[in-house]
């Protein structure tokens, strides 16, 4: 058991604070809007490094459009508008001084349904370093044995290093994204929907890989299964219609929520 | 956040509502099987029935099974549906109100029992106005704290688990003047002990009831306020939105 | 299926009298493409190849006497009496200045397939068909078997080595000729021949035909220079527009916010794959040869002016013209590959910290290469078929020079070329003898679809092994 690193807000909405010696990212009034139309509004939250912060809440609230945010991938698509900050230790990751392919290197994503490169399984993993700088081979195999074993894959795929990472089955291959993007070294990692296109027990693997994770680095995970959330988040966020509803330590959220809708929603009632 | 009675019947899964509503419903069934057996054991001891005693001794065999069948149907539901929030805390709290009922069946049976050895007593039984006024007091604790759960209102239920207290006290007292009973006349000693038993039996389903009313207060607002003291209860704790 | 009553069922529900037969119309319409693509290329199989085997030859004695020999070729009724009448090829046109002949069947009074009769194949003049009676080489003489022999023994030496003889022959009609060794390319005396000998006669004849170049005006001799042609223009085609229609592709896909105008623009590009290809020959012409040759030839090459030398059809700006001509296809093919590959696969580089570049050139590219070698294998396709353009701007009925050889600097972008196309047009139309050229017609055509097949397999060969690299041995 993790012991409570944050201070509980009674005020509406019921938000949990952290004191920023333990706080990662924190979201400061973030709004965000796709051509005009608001997908976030006038978010602020804050996430507790080493700890697994789960977002949940139906189709649309927001939650990925959220994820994405902090890893500046809406750069890409220029009708996305934004104002309010996204703080990463300390460092606003719009500011001008910041580099955004560093900013992603230290931000990984993983998607949710398994996207390896058509590549072999350690040219996928050496991908990233390879933008990175030029190593020489020992030392890019030792990171790239150190990410898959981290992604609790090196076992399976030692053997066929230089296959295909197409051949592998879809939760391998998601482990094989994880490594991947561990490869780099992040200090965060955001995952949209991990398992939701895998089966149950590639799900579980995922799952402990998640725990296991957070000794090395913050988690934030988006996901539409509750029970996943509240298997593996240390943190719950439930968002609604690009608003922050409620967040607050997993197990008082989903023992005892203090918003009736945040109820309605975990328990599958009609809202 | 509070929750009311009619909670339960709002989820999106049909199937799970009747679930629920059945299991409130079979938990107020062993409420009253229950409460009846504790009145039919009063009864027959003070009026000396024994074939009511016999009754009630006999129908605990029901409440063992009710408890076996109510504890099923809670099993199937957390395998089944893994509730969350208000959901859980009312699985939680029908198996625990179960097993509490349970023992008040037990004690129930154990008052009859002293009943059937009372009615071979040929003396005049001590004691009788005691156990006239604490299982009074006691039935409408248990009383309430069904009611309580039956509408989820822990304004009732926190007026139970004051009323334990009392209950406490009255046992206590009741308990010295049986003392006194017994030292003044050593014949006694058999059906004063036998009475001094049924007490006991009844402080101990008044204990229930008091656990009972703790179960409505975690059910409706998440609160778990067992082996804390009643007056020192933020009233706001217990108010708040 | 409890609880039904057992009179519902069967199903009442009547079958539309389509449904049964639609299957087969389907069936019925493939099986009719497949039919008629089989008849296509029996038809130039058996036509073209069979213009090579060695025909028996006849010895046709009239009614009225007259004797003469030649190749059976058809029979058609005769008109407006009964009996049919049949064609003849009888060559021998510097002697009896036809070379065909129609004989009405009812007339022959004779026909004989004599061993001795022979076929000579010359430049300049054709075919001549009839007998050997001598050689003679300075004052050496041979005779009869002797000089088959000889003649034979003569003709498998280099062209160079042969040394100065005199062919005596003689028609079949009885006239005596001479003819110079220098003149014959090649004889046969088919009637004598066996069927191995036919085989490698056969097959000389189509390795002749593949090799070297056109005599008598397209109607006889070789094709070599217009294979050539076609396929270094389809190559250069290839190198010109692949980059460029990949690069424009990119632009659209990748670059270019997908906007109304990007939307016009993709319009725009697909509808130019719809525009005459005559029309694109305009364009070169105006734009290439005249305008942008012209202007060449006026900065670099105006010492040899008023001869143009980019400023007439060549082999550049036909390459340009049909580059341009297939562009769209390779654009509409590149798009479409580059729109298949899942947004999953950019976001997952760009979310590793890769550039817009690094995604573009390590992921993205590399995973639309098989769709771009569609689109070369579209345009390939489409450019070695095409044939009205190239008439404007750069080829040839018959082209002086090779566009390479071993003159610096080797490849001649400016000359004229021989296209396959273009030739079978020439031949077809424009000889003076329709009837002799009419199996070399086929026989080109066959070249045609043999060559376009040839470029589509390799690029096939070629994005089939790119996928299997990618797919699973890395």
């Amino acid at each position: 058991m993790l012991a409570p690193l944050h201070s509980v807000n009674t005020s509406q909405p019921p938000v949990t604070h952290f004191p920023p010696e333990h706080c990662c990212l924190s979201i400061d009034h973030l709004s965000l809007a796709y051509a005009g139309k608001e997908a976030l509004r006038d978010l602020t939250l804050s996430i507790p490094r080493h700890r697994v912060t789960a977002f949940i809440g139906p189709s649309g609230c927001g939650k990925s459009t959220l994820l994405r945010a902090i890893n500046r991938l809406h750069d890409l698509n220029e009708a996305v508008s934004h104002s309010g900050q996204i703080v990463l230790e300390g460092q606003d990751i719009h500011g001008p001084q910041v580099n955004v392919t560093e900013l992603r290197r230290r931000v990984g994503m993983v998607f949710q349904t398994p996207n390896p490169f058509p590549m072999s399984i350690y040219e996928n993993v050496a991908f990233g370093l390879r933008l990175q700088q030029r190593l020489p081979k020992r030392k890019r195999d030792d990171i790239i044995e150190w990410a898959l074993t981290s992604a609790a894959l090196w076992d399976e795929v030692k053997d066929r290093l230089h296959r295909s990472a197409w051949q592998l089955s879809g939760g391998q291959q998601q482990r094989l994204v994880i490594a991947r993007t561990l490869a780099v070294k992040p200090d965060v990692l955001l995952l949209d929907e991990p398992a939701s296109a895998l089966d149950p027990i590639s799900t579980l693997k995922i799952e402990e890989l998640i725990r296991n994770l957070k000794s090395e680095l913050t988690l934030v995970l988006v996901t539409h299964n509750m029970q996943q959330a509240a298997r593996v988040s240390d943190y719950t966020a439930f968002l609604h219609q690009g608003e922050l509803i409620e967040y607050g330590p997993t197990d008082q959220l989903f023992t005892n929520p203090r918003l009736q809708r945040t109820e309605n929603y975990i328990t599958g009632r009609v809202t | 956040m509070d929750i009311t009675s009619d909670t339960h019947s709002q989820h999106i899964s049909r199937q799970f509502n009747q679930e629920l509503e059945e299991l409130k419903t079979h938990l107020m069934a062993m409420g009253g099987l229950v409460e009846k057996q504790v009145q039919d054991a009063v009864f027959a001891l003070l009026e000396g029935d024994t074939r009511l005693a016999e009754q009630v001794r006999d129908n605990d065999r029901q409440v063992n099974a009710l408890q076996l069948q109510i504890d099923d149907e809670c099993t199937r539901v957390l395998a089944r549906r893994q509730p969350a929030a208000s959901d859980l805390r009312l699985v939680l709290a029908v198996i625990r109100a179960t097993s509490d009922l349970e023992r008040i069946g037990d004690e129930a049976s154990k008052i009859a029992r002293n009943a059937l050895l009372l009615s071979e007593s040929t003396s005049t039984i001590r004691g009788l106005v005691e156990v006239r006024h604490i299982s009074e007091h006691v039935r409408k604790m248990l009383r309430d704290a069904l009611t309580a759960f039956a509408r989820f209102d822990t304004d009732l239920a926190m007026q139970v688990v004051r009323e334990d207290e009392l209950v406490d006290d009255e046992y206590s007292s009741a308990m010295r003047s049986l003392m006194t009973f017994m030292m003044e006349d050593s014949r006694s000693i058999t059906s004063v002990l036998s009475i001094m038993w049924v007490l006991r039996a009844l402080e101990r389903v008044g204990d229930h009831a008091d656990n009972l009313a703790e179960y409505v207060v975690y059910l409706v607002k998440g609160l778990d306020i067992r082996h804390s003291d009643p007056d020192n209860l933020d009233p706001q704790g217990l108010k708040k939105p | 299926m409890t609880g039904v009553p057992a009179d519902t069922a069967p199903s009442r529900r009547r079958l539309h009298w389509l449904d049964g037969l639609w299957p087969w119309l389907c069936a019925a319409s493939v099986a009719l493409s497949l039919l008629m693509l089989g008849a296509l290329l029996t038809l130039l199989l058996v036509r073209g190849l069979g213009h090579f085997w060695p025909a028996t030859l006849e010895e046709v004695t009239l009614r009225s006497g007259e004797t003469f020999a030649g190749q059976a070729v058809r029979e058609v009724a005769l008109p407006q009496q009964p009996g049919d009448e049949r064609l003849y090829f009888t060559g021998n046109r510097d002697i009896e200045s036809v070379r065909w002949r129609w004989v009405a069947i009812d007339d022959i009074a004779m026909q004989a397939q004599p061993m001795d009769l022979i076929r000579l194949e010359r430049s300049p003049w054709d075919d001549f068909i009839g007998r050997l009676v001598a050689i003679e080489q300075h004052d050496q003489r041979w005779e009869g078997d002797a000089a088959w022999q000889q003649l034979t023994s003569l003709l498998a030496l280099p062209v160079s080595q042969r040394p100065d003889s005199q062919l005596l022959l003689i028609t079949a009609s009885g006239q005596a000729v001479q003819q110079p060794l220098a003149n014959v390319v090649s004889a046969q005396a088919p009637n004598a021949m066996t069927w191995r000998q036919k085989t490698l006669a056969w097959s000389q004849s189509v390795w002749r035909f593949l090799s070297e170049g056109p005599r008598a005006a397209n109607t006889g001799g070789g094709v070599w220079p217009a294979i050539f042609g076609t396929v270094l223009m389809v190559i250069l085609m290839s190198v010109i527009v692949t980059p460029f229609g990949v690069l424009a592709a990119i632009y659209l896909n990748e670059i270019a916010h997908q906007g109304r105008l990007t939307r016009f623009v993709r319009i725009g590009v697909r509808n130019l794959a719809g525009v005459p290809s005559i029309v694109y020959g305009v364009f070169g012409l105006g734009v290439f040869v005249y305008g942008i040759g012209g202007s060449l030839d006026e900065w670099f090459f105006s010492e040899t002016l008023p001869s143009p030398t980019f400023g007439t059809g060549g082999l550049l700006w036909a390459s340009l013209t049909l580059a341009l001509l297939t562009l769209p296809v390779v654009i509409v093919a590149t798009e479409e590959g580059l729109a298949r590959i899942p947004e999953a696969q950019r976001e997952g580089a760009v979310a590793l910290g890769a550039t817009r570049l690094e995604m573009l050139t390590r992921i993205v590219l590399p995973m639309a290469a098989p769709a771009m070698l569609t689109g070369m294998i579209l345009a390939i396709a489409r450019a070695a078929g095409e044939v009205a353009p190239l008439m404007l701007v750069g080829v040839a009925k018959l082209a002086p020079q090779m566009p390479v050889d071993g003159e610096f600097p080797y490849l001649h972008l400016e000359r004229k070329f021989m296209h396959l196309g273009y030739h079978l047009f020439d031949t077809a139309f424009h000889g003076d003898d329709v009837q002799a050229a009419i199996p070399l017609v086929y026989a080109t055509a066959l070249l045609l679809v043999l060559i376009v097949l040839v470029l589509n397999l390799t690029a096939i060969f070629l994005r089939h092994y790119l996928r299997r690299q990618r797919g699973s041995e890395c």
